[in-house]
């Protein structure tokens, strides 16, 4: 087992500069010791890809990501033959062909002779691995980020179910693969639509919310060393009073840390409503949350 | 300690949870493996593995909350258990006794049950009390009946009240007294929470919910006007905007598509036609992707309360049904009609005179979301599934008839987005009799749309995403 505890895993994800809340930690110990899939849901800039990306350091497994997109099919994310390969060796080995070809008196016979040698085209050397098939037959056990999953049709949903509850796939010229190590599959979703029950059935749910006063202020310590106390300080303070006022993307953990280097950059040591005003375009990504945070600035101050 | 989470488990079910056998082995075996002494921990196994999304989690939070802290389960009694004299032998006594005082319902039984420290059968009730609308259908025209059925059970709490109150008088003298009065205070106490119970709203989490407040500026004075303050003149100059931005769309649409769809070679189709010229591939075929079947079934409120803004919705929809290949209209005040047909064989100002004039629709009716709801659930569920997008143009005001939001919320469950516009300024939702609050929890999208920008801005983002 790689981890041995609860603390264990919130320590080793901190040494891979990822702080944890203890439910993510809970979640995650069970995930690894238990083999399932964790399916994390939360707004957009939580840490959920980040999570990931913690895991595959600490663990010191590679990681391989699939993005979801309308319209992903197998052939981008299972695996794909090369055809265009394929064709060019039948080209090359022609004279092979054809003296293997030259002794035989029917057509029948012919045809009998290149079926052969059918292994030869169907064979390892032809397929094109894409990221489900590497996270499979990888010779050490990956990290496999099925990023935005609810992105994707359902058709591909269903696919998945599949590849989640066996860890195996058939590719009918090879036959039946079966992973050689069970990888650790994180797969996030933003909530566009919802997932089937099937899919959830399978994994563990995780939510990451906006992070506690408490542990913001440790992770941008974390993040940027050399920032000042009392800056940080204000900051989430200022930000957690951003985030009560109805707007149309409310600021997350990511928005934050930009906010902060954004601050360091500009060598700011104390927040005014000036200094906030002015970098505001770093925290809100629409103009009219732009001047929604204007028109309360004397509330995120008091 | 399984029975424990087999009981918490039950309680879930009886929620509306999904918890299934497996997901509760799942649970079992992962129990084994953390530190169960730690509450976090602990909440943390049961969370992940009984509430799979963010909508359940509210559900679970308040139910977990319930089961193990207000419920302090520590106190449930085991008859067999039990020391003389001690507490749970108190309790015991009294439960007795105010059980021989119930009348022998199910409503009181799940009262008993529920001080007993089993919520269970509670929770039982209070679902039959908000899907009772559900079972008598047709018939019932308002959300008396479950009202009467609440206050029933508000009735029988109080009663409960009363005996307790009975009890403790009855053994003043004896020496258990001041114990028992302890006991009648923790039973006071689990019966508000059974009264808080009934009257709180629970609405899931629904933060994913896109909210759009602000729009684009297409038209500065025409596009600004709320369709409600316009005149004839202006009405011929709006419909002739939106047929021209109806095309205008289907030409982006089209140009997007064929840019986009633009697949991988098809090896398999090249050879094949290469077969022709010699072996030599002259002519090279691609794997073009379909085109997104995307289905829209657009449900309209054409009541008075919107009458100004019907028209203009009709004709949204109408220019949808022209834009994509699977559209199924329907028209309703308090039944839905479809519209579909129509819409099809007709131009446009004359299928909007025909639905005015010539389908079966009571105009002179109460709008009530509830029956439509019911009855699109129970004729044209089969119209949904995960490729549909459900549009619901309406003010949600349903004339304080019971809003029947779980059938949304089963409707939401079988399709791929719910969009519900609204006519009416934000600020005026969900007052008087407006039911947008309760319906928002189930929506993907909730926007205003009651002048042309934010009408062209929402056919801008149904079309381009």
């Amino acid at each position: 087992m790689e981890f041995e505890s609860v603390e264990d895993v919130q320590q080793k994800l901190a040494a891979a500069n990822y702080i944890s809340s203890r439910e993510i930690a809970t979640v995650v110990f069970l995930a690894v010791a238990t083999g399932k899939p964790i399916l994390v849901e939360g707004p957009a800039g939580s840490g959920k890809t980040e999570l990931a990306r913690a895991l595959s350091r600490c663990l010191k497994r590679d990681k391989i990501r699939l993005q979801c997109y309308e319209g992903l099919d197998e052939a981008k994310a299972l695996y794909e033959w090369e055809y265009a390969k394929q064709l060019l060796y039948t080209q090359m080995i022609k004279g092979k062909i054809n003296d293997l070809l030259a002794a035989t008196d029917s057509i029948a016979e012919a045809v009998e002779r290149i079926a052969e040698q059918e292994n030869a085209f169907f064979s390892e050397r032809f397929l094109l691995a894409r990221p489900l098939l590497q996270a499979i037959s990888a010779d050490h056990p990956v990290v496999l980020l099925i990023d935005e999953v609810d992105k994707s049709d359902p058709e591909f949903e269903a696919f998945l179910l599949e590849l989640l509850s066996e860890f195996q796939v058939s590719i009918p010229e090879l036959g039946i693969r079966k992973a050689r190590h069970i990888p650790l599959v994180i797969l996030t979703s933003n909530n566009y639509r919802d997932m089937s029950d099937a899919l959830k059935r399978r994994c563990i749910h995780l939510y990451i919310d906006y992070p506690q006063r408490e542990l913001e202020k440790r992770i941008v310590e974390l993040k940027l060393p050399g920032i000042e106390k009392h800056l940080v300080e204000k900051l989430v303070a200022i930000i957690n009073r951003i985030r009560e006022l109805d707007l149309k993307k409310r600021p997350c953990i990511s928005e934050t840390l930009d906010w902060a280097q954004a601050l360091m950059v500009l060598q700011a040591d104390d927040l005014s409503p000036a200094t906030v005003s002015e970098t505001l375009n770093v925290i809100c990504k629409y103009r009219a949350d732009t001047h929604m945070v204007r028109a309360h600035m004397d509330r995120l101050f008091e | 300690m399984v029975n424990l989470v087999l009981k918490f488990a039950a309680a879930c079910r009886e929620a509306r949870l999904r918890v299934s056998t497996a997901e509760l082995i799942d649970c079992m075996g992962q129990l084994k493996l953390i530190d169960l002494l730690e509450e976090s921990q602990f909440k943390a196994v049961l969370r992940g593995n009984f509430a799979k999304s963010r909508r359940e989690q509210k559900t679970f939070d308040r139910l977990y909350h319930l089961f193990f802290h207000e419920m302090r389960q520590d106190l449930a009694f085991d008859p067999e258990r039990s020391e003389p004299g001690g507490m749970a032998e108190d309790l015991n006594e009294m439960l007795e006794g105010l059980a021989e005082q119930s009348e022998n319902t199910p409503v009181d039984q799940a009262i008993m049950d529920f001080l007993a420290g089993d919520p269970t059968s509670y929770l039982q009730e209070i679902q039959r009390v908000e899907s009772q609308a559900e079972a008598s259908g047709q018939g019932l025209k308002s959300n008396l009946g479950q009202l009467s059925s609440r206050l029933e059970i508000l009735m029988r709490l109080n009663q409960v009240r009363k005996n307790i109150r009975a009890l403790v008088k009855d053994s003043r003298e004896t020496p258990e007294a001041r114990g028992r009065q302890g006991i009648a205070d923790h039973f006071n106490e689990r019966l508000g929470t059974a009264q808080a119970m009934l009257s709180e709203d629970n609405r899931p989490y629904n933060e994913a919910l896109k909210q759009v407040h602000t729009h684009d500026i297409h038209y500065p004075d025409l596009g600004e006007k709320p369709f409600a303050s316009l005149t004839a003149r202006e009405i011929q100059d709006m419909r002739e905007t939106i047929e021209v931005l109806v095309r205008k769309l289907k030409d982006a649409a089209t140009r997007r598509f064929i840019a986009r769809s633009k697949g991988v070679l098809d090896v398999k189709q090249t050879i094949r036609q290469s077969a022709r010229y010699q072996g030599v591939p002259l002519e090279l075929k691609f794997k073009d992707r379909p085109l997104r079947k995307a289905k829209i079934v657009a449900l309209c409120d054409v009541s008075g309360s919107v009458w100004s803004a019907a028209r203009f919705m009709l004709n949204m929809i109408y220019s949808l049904q022209d834009c994509f290949s699977g559209v199924s209209s329907f028209a309703f005040v308090c039944a839905p009609t479809n519209i579909t047909d129509i819409f099809d064989k007709n131009e446009v100002n004359q299928a909007i005179e025909k639905i005015m004039t010539q389908t079966d629709i009571t105009f002179d009716a109460l709008t009530d979301y509830g029956e439509v709801f019911y009855q699109f659930h129970r004729d044209y569920l089969h119209l949904l599934n995960k490729r549909t997008t459900l549009i619901i143009v309406g003010d949600g005001r349903s004339n304080y008839h019971h809003p029947r939001e779980n059938l949304l919320e089963a409707m939401r469950a079988r399709c791929r987005r719910v969009v519900w516009l609204n006519p009416e300024p934000e600020e005026f939702w969900n007052s008087g009799d407006s039911e947008m609050l309760t319906y928002m929890a189930y929506c993907h999208e909730a926007r205003p749309c009651r002048n042309l920008n934010q009408l062209i801005d929402f056919i801008e983002d149904l079309m381009l995403v």
